[in-house]
């Protein structure tokens, strides 16, 4: 957590000194520099190596709405076996690290998804650390560009009245022992801090989901460090393995302004085919 | 007192940027008895349309006048309240904001030396708060210098469900609505002529865009189907269509948007792929579609999947 706060401040003080430029000047060469810039700010000295045999970013090349993009991470069954983390940088967003996601014992890793807001033509790269400590990194390029500084909220009445409330769906049928994948829907507003109020010419603040902790059982899943990155109505896709007849899934999720919102839904698993 | 106001009248005019001495009064076509419009192009913003793009227009009461939208642009709106002075020289007392975007609001700037009340939905100062200066920036970027002059025009006076104006012997009633189009829709009935304008509750022909509720949309259109006027005035198409057969095509389109979104989230199919399977063959029936479609699809999806 204190690493990611750090990485957070150092981020927004590299983007306050990028210097700002249309998204078709950005030559390969300054993209690779900002790349070798954030790696070594997130990973320092360590060794990313290619994992373009060992996982994959899912995206559309370009976005339909830059303020929700979405992307899946899938890693092959060899790195999935490994894996105790993925970390997730959009490289010319304001805050580059858009997540950090750490799987507990209960997950079944292979495959991830959220919606991303990007802020302009952006290499995405996602970076898997296994558990004795190896770092393996792909990268996608991105078209898109507004989404940091894009109003969200279409119905803001509605998103004010919604806060907090969380939504899970599932795909298929549980299984004792066998993956079972979730959907899970946050509502917030996850605001940028990049949005003007023009009769106060004030910033609105940042308002977003820090934290999102989610556990079977009480065994961890999956734990979601985010920031502004995400889009509003944070979504998440992960899968977990139930091991009991009757059990639960449940999700805790925090917010910069310190607001908690815990849910849990009942999952009741039939014997493995 | 005369002479006061016209040499004041003389100082405000030394005080207008060279490009208001330049506007060319946009064409109008008269629909109705004192009812001017003009068609926007059916094209996205660029600096050789000036944002021209919305039906704008204005309503001549015995005593002044009421706008319908400003335009797109500080230009637009020039060249609009040109038009205008070609038409009448009573005063422009109404200029009315249908809502937030960028192609019906820039143009207010235009009309600031006219003192008028820029009318508008209750919640549009709000939405302007959000979305404002991202949408002058975009303007910049699109229009380049063409955008010169335009500015976020809060509104001056709010509507929350319904008032009157009256312009003189003619009587406009502005109506709020729920979530629709966007969050700040507003319609407005001419009583005299029973002209109902739209702003973007109603396209024709260009695809319609979602920005509020698609369900709250439909919800609105069924209870403005009931309302009897004798012409409705896009924001986008033809400026004097048939009423309420004009509704058809976008209430068909939306429709097939809501089913087919929900039918995909129903089936597990994801927001990125649901483009691909909602509503696809409306393509043929809408100008813009490809640069809208997956848009409104993934809106309706995120407005769907919490149902």
């Amino acid at each position: 957590m204190r690493r990611m706060a750090m990485i957070l401040a150092l981020s927004v003080v590299a983007a306050a000194s990028w210097p700002v430029s249309g998204h078709a000047e950005v030559d390969e060469a300054t993209r690779q520099a900002r790349w070798t810039e954030l790696r070594d700010q997130i990973f320092g000295d360590r060794v990313v190596e290619d994992g373009a045999e060992l996982l994959a970013i899912d995206a559309a090349t370009r976005a339909e709405d830059a303020a929700i993009v979405p992307i899946k991470i899938r890693l092959g069954d060899g790195l999935s076996r490994r894996v105790s983390a993925v970390y997730l940088v959009i490289d010319d967003n304001p805050s580059p690290l858009a997540g950090h996601f750490t799987f507990g014992p209960a997950a079944d890793p292979r495959e991830i998804a959220t919606r991303v807001r990007i802020d302009d033509y952006t290499y995405l790269h996602a970076v898997v650390e296994t558990r004795d400590g190896k770092l393996y990194g792909i990268a996608r390029f991105i078209k898109a560009a507004g989404g940091c500084s894009a109003p969200a909220g279409k119905d803001q009445a509605l998103a004010i009245q919604r806060l907090g409330q969380m939504k899970m769906s599932f795909t298929g049928e549980p299984r004792l022992g066998e993956p079972y994948q979730a959907h899970l829907l946050i509502s917030h507003p996850n605001s940028s801090g990049m949005q003007m109020d023009q009769l106060t010419r004030d910033y609105i603040p940042a308002d977003f989901v820090r934290t999102v902790k989610i556990t079977y059982n009480g065994a961890p899943v999956l734990t979601l460090e985010s920031d502004i990155s995400i889009s509003e109505d944070p979504s998440l896709t992960f899968a977990f393995v139930p091991t009991a007849p009757s059990g639960e899934v449940s999700v805790e999720a925090e917010d910069s302004d310190n607001r908690h919102f815990v849910h849990s839904w009942p999952v009741k698993a039939e014997p493995g085919s | 007192m005369r002479w006061r106001d016209a040499s004041i009248g003389a100082v405000l005019c030394l005080g207008v940027p060279p490009l208001a001495m330049a506007a060319t009064p946009l064409t109008t076509t008269q629909i109705a008895p004192g009812i001017y419009l003009h068609a926007g192009v059916q094209a996205e913003a660029t600096a050789a349309n000036e944002d021209a793009i919305a039906n704008v227009g204005f309503i001549v009461g015995d005593a002044s006048v009421l706008v319908v939208d400003p335009g797109g642009s500080a230009r637009e709106g020039e060249d609009l309240r040109a038009a205008i002075r070609q038409v009448t020289d009573r005063p422009i007392r109404y200029v009315v904001m249908t809502h937030v975007h960028p192609d019906h609001i820039f143009g207010a700037a235009a009309f600031k030396e006219d003192g008028p009340e820029f009318i508008g939905h209750a919640k549009l100062p709000g939405s302007l708060a959000q979305r404002g200066a991202f949408y002058l920036r975009n303007l910049r970027r699109e229009l380049g210098e063409a955008a010169d002059g335009s500015e976020v025009i809060v509104p001056t006076h709010l509507v929350a469900t319904t008032e009157a104006f009256d312009l003189g012997e003619r009587i406009v009633t502005i109506r709020a609505h729920g979530p629709a189009h966007t969050d700040t829709d507003l319609s407005l009935l001419d009583e005299r002529t029973r002209t109902l304008f739209l702003g973007d509750l109603l396209f024709v022909e260009r695809i319609p865009v979602i920005d509020g509720s698609v369900v709250g949309w439909l919800h609105e259109l069924d209870s403005l189907a009931d309302f009897t006027a004798a012409r409705a005035v896009p924001g986008h198409g033809p400026v004097a269509v048939d009423w309420p057969a004009a509704l058809v095509p976008e209430r068909r389109y939306l429709q097939k948007v809501v089913d087919g979104t929900r039918l995909a989230i129903r089936q597990g199919i994801d927001i990125g792929e649901a483009p691909r399977h909602v509503a696809i063959d409306e393509q043929r029936d809408w100008l813009l579609f490809e640069a809208y479609h997956a848009r409104n699809v993934t809106a309706a999806f995120k407005e769907l999947e919490w149902e």
